[in-house]
């Protein structure tokens, strides 16, 4: 089994380890080196290709989706630059506004109200855009490694937010 | 088979033989085989000339079995033992199938999935399903003049792990070797896109006879990157027969029917729905076996009306699978309708204006996931023209593990691309632990009871630790066809217990090879024969990978003394074969062990050529992968 830490990814991209990243040139990396290592291309190759087919094939699926995810990207240079994320412990008033946007999220889903999820998701879509911006400057700008890694533990609360209001969506839907 | 032709040493291997290869769409209600031919994919019809093969079995006794039209035109005879629609069954348990007590089957409890009572015997719906394949298998090699050499078969998108494992089993059973399980809208996607040349985001909206799958994909010069997918793996054309029949029930205030006339009945009401695709009114006319007749005229209208929230019902995976990828209706390029059942007009009509724009239907909604398959195939096999194509495709339902309180953990989540790989530590609970059990589920569901189980397995041999010390890495790999195996570690103490697990829906190579020699007398010489053949088979394909590796970059990539090693292990293996000695199961498999073992590292740099390649242009000495 390959290693399934986030370390080597940016160079398996041809990336410079930055936050701020060209998607365009990572997914057109992606499909490259797909093309040459998917097991469909090893179909009709002996079976110890095709196992290493898989392996490699498995390892460019998961460094593409480390780094398409920003908050994944962002731990990945933490990690590169040596550093931890778990020291960082969130502010109360974060943990607030969290309790606050699962109210929210959980009033609208009581009263089968569409409109506010989405709108609710509207809004943490902005938040997520902000957070974006101060990793972006955080890591490519500071190299401030303690503050990048608080924004990242925010940006996963962010992203469990995003899957409350998905599933409340959904389950209107049904 | 051909005769096995050998290059000699230091001449370039002869042009690879064309390889037959075929697609198969083994669906609900009808089946169907396609080939590529000429650079073509046509779909292979029967000898009356009849493409579509009703997936209908029909046990007639003493050992006769009969599959297809008459099969289907039997079934209101003897409904107990013509299976049709199978698939529904496939990888499920009794409590899974929705309609039990409207079904005419004698439904068997068994471990993992349901058996049908027949006069058959008890027969497993993996089984039934191997009658379909089979039967599709002889049509395409008496068309193709010749042992095919493998089969992409589709499955639809959201079926679980249990329901793939079964449509492997029974490929299997039917005596193919499958290349590769291929999702039904992956498959039409292929179709459409290398027929239109196109690029964007397209929607696959496919309604087959009992399944409903969306998927959302990106088309990038010949690359087809699935984003997400959904769907429902009990919604198909079937039901809005069901709505027709129940409305039926009703209006003439029936009793319940016997399985002959609810069978008879069933057939008259989906040819009313088909007419209805033509015209907008229809009679219904069905006379029952205690001379009863029923007399309706069905117009489109009350036929809307009646099947309105099953067409409302496709609606909510499609937001989904649009949600989780990201994506609006306004990002979409195209929608693509598969499946007999988009035929219905008001269906048409409804996805044009959740879309806002024409779906594409210039291919045939029945044959398209078959042409795909068999693109597919083609280009699996190895043959020319295949190059050109590559699916990344997803899982449709997250993977998980049971923890504390019944809940469940997901390691792999839904619409992660495949192959895919993820590990998840867990540790002790007690001090003193020496063995752990392990729960794997699917679904999206948070409690364990609600989502599907795959399998359960112990870890033993823990080194007694204090709780929470031991760290035992549970690692989850998916593979091409989307199908999961499951292993175990123990990391601290450096003791090794590692396992891999097959669902418990999925069938044992023992109980495989039980059921390709059930009935057969000489069982004990069969089991060696078809064993000998399978080592044939598996060697043959080891020897035309290895020339075609050899001709490809042996000069390149070989010291002269590692070339000549594994043309000796060449020679060697093709040596036993040619001979094809009844008694040569133990040399074919030493030799073919040997040869694999001589191309060991030819492959690794094969595999690191094929890095190269894609990373030309790039700094290599960094790559660790």
């Amino acid at each position: 089994m390959n290693t399934l830490s986030g370390t080597n990814y940016f160079e398996m991209f041809g990336l410079a380890p930055r936050f701020t990243i060209d998607l365009n040139s990572l997914e057109q990396s992606f499909r490259k080196l797909q093309i040459e290592l998917h097991p469909d291309r090893h179909a009709s190759h002996s079976e110890t290709e095709q196992r290493m087919a898989l392996q490699l094939s498995t390892t460019v699926n998961d460094g593409y989706r480390t780094l398409r995810n920003p908050a994944s990207r962002a731990q990945c240079l933490i990690t590169l630059a040596g550093k931890d994320e778990s020291t960082a412990v969130l502010s109360p008033t974060f943990l607030m506004a969290q309790m606050e946007w699962r109210e929210a999220i959980a009033e609208a889903k009581a009263s089968s109200d569409i409109v506010a999820l989405e709108a609710l998701a509207k809004r943490l879509k902005h938040k997520v855009n902000v957070q974006e911006q101060d990793l972006a400057a955080a890591l490519d700008e500071r190299s401030d490694f303690d503050a990048a890694g608080m924004r990242v533990n925010e940006l996963r609360f962010y992203e469990k937010l995003r899957v409350e209001i998905d599933d409340a969506l959904d389950a209107l839907d049904n | 088979m051909a005769l096995l032709q050998i290059v000699e040493p230091g001449q370039s291997a002869a042009p690879h033989q064309h390889r037959l290869a075929v697609g198969i769409d083994l669906g609900t209600t009808h089946s169907l085989v396609a080939s590529v031919r000429s650079g073509t994919a046509q779909v292979l019809p029967d000898e009356a000339g009849r493409a579509l093969l009703p997936s209908v079995v029909h046990y007639k006794g003493e050992g006769e079995v009969d599959v297809g039209w008459t099969a289907r035109d039997d079934a209101a005879k003897d409904p107990h033992n013509t299976i049709v629609s199978v698939k529904r069954f496939m990888g499920r348990g009794i409590a899974d199938i929705a309609d039990v007590a409207n079904l005419p089957y004698q439904f068997i409890e068994a471990p993992g999935m349901v058996k049908l009572k027949t006069v058959a015997g008890d027969l497993s719906p993996v089984e039934v399903s191997a009658e379909i394949l089979k039967v599709l298998r002889e049509r395409a090699e008496l068309s193709l003049g010749g042992e095919l050499s493998g089969a992409v078969i589709t499955v639809p998108a959201y079926f679980d792990d249990a329901q793939r494992q079964a449509t492997k089993d029974a490929a299997r059973l039917a005596g193919l070797t499958v290349l590769r399980l291929l999702n039904e809208p992956t498959a039409a996607a292929i179709a459409y896109g290398l027929d239109n040349a196109s690029e964007g985001i397209y929607c696959v909206y496919d309604l087959g006879g009992g399944t409903f799958d969306f998927s959302v994909l990106r088309l990038t010069r010949g690359v087809f990157e699935v984003l997400a997918t959904s769907g429902d793996s009990a919604l198909g054309g079937d039901d809005f027969d069901r709505a027709i029949f129940d409305w039926l029930l009703t209006q003439h205030k029936l009793p319940k029917l016997s399985p002959e006339d609810m069978r008879h009945l069933l057939t008259v009401v989906r040819l009313a729905k088909e007419q209805l695709t033509d015209v907008a009114v229809t009679e219904i006319r069905c006379s029952l076996s205690d001379n009863t007749t029923i007399n309706a005229i069905l117009s489109r209208e009350v036929f809307v009306e009646l099947t309105k929230p099953l067409l409302a019902k496709t609606f909510s995976p499609v937001r989904r699978a649009l949600r989780d990828a990201d994506l609006h209706v306004e990002d979409v390029q195209g929608v693509v309708l598969v499946g007999g059942a988009t035929r219905m007009p008001h269906l048409h009509l409804a996805v044009t204006e959740f879309f806002f724009r024409e779906p594409l239907t210039n291919l045939d909604p029945d044959k398209v996931v078959a042409l795909g398959a068999a693109i597919q195939a083609n280009a699996l096999a190895g043959n020319a023209g295949g190059d050109e194509l590559l699916l990344l495709d997803v899982i449709p339902l997250s993977l998980g593990i049971e923890t504390m309180g019944g809940l469940s953990e997901k390691i792999i989540p839904r619409n992660s691309t495949i192959p895919s790989a993820r590990a998840q530590d867990f540790t002790t609970f007690k001090d003193g632990q020496t063995a752990m059990s392990f729960h794997v589920v699917q679904g999206e569901r948070e409690l364990v009871s609600e989502c599907r189980s795959l399998a359960r397995f112990d870890m033993r041999g823990i080194p007694p630790m204090v709780a929470g010390a031991a760290r035992i890495r549970v690692t989850f790999q998916v593979d091409a066809d989307g199908l999961l195996s499951v292993s175990a570690r123990e990391q601290t103490s450096g003791v090794e217990s590692s396992i891999t697990v097959k669902p418990s829906y999925g069938l044992t190579d023992g109980e495989i090879a039980q059921m390709l020699t059930a009935g057969i007398s000489s069982a004990e010489h069969d089991k060696h024969m078809r064993a000998l053949r399978e080592a044939q088979v598996d060697a043959r394909r080891l020897l035309d990978a290895t020339e075609a590796a050899m001709a490809e970059d042996g000069h390149e990539l070989l010291s002269k003394a590692e070339w000549s090693d594994i043309w000796e292990k060449i020679y060697e293996l093709a040596e036993v074969i040619l001979l094809g000695d009844a008694n040569s199961l133990e040399t074919l498999r030493k030799n073919t062990e040997a040869l694999n073992a001589a191309t060991a590292t030819f492959a690794s740099r094969r595999m690191d050529a094929s890095i190269r390649k894609a990373l030309s242009g790039r700094q290599i000495e960094s790559v660790d992968l």
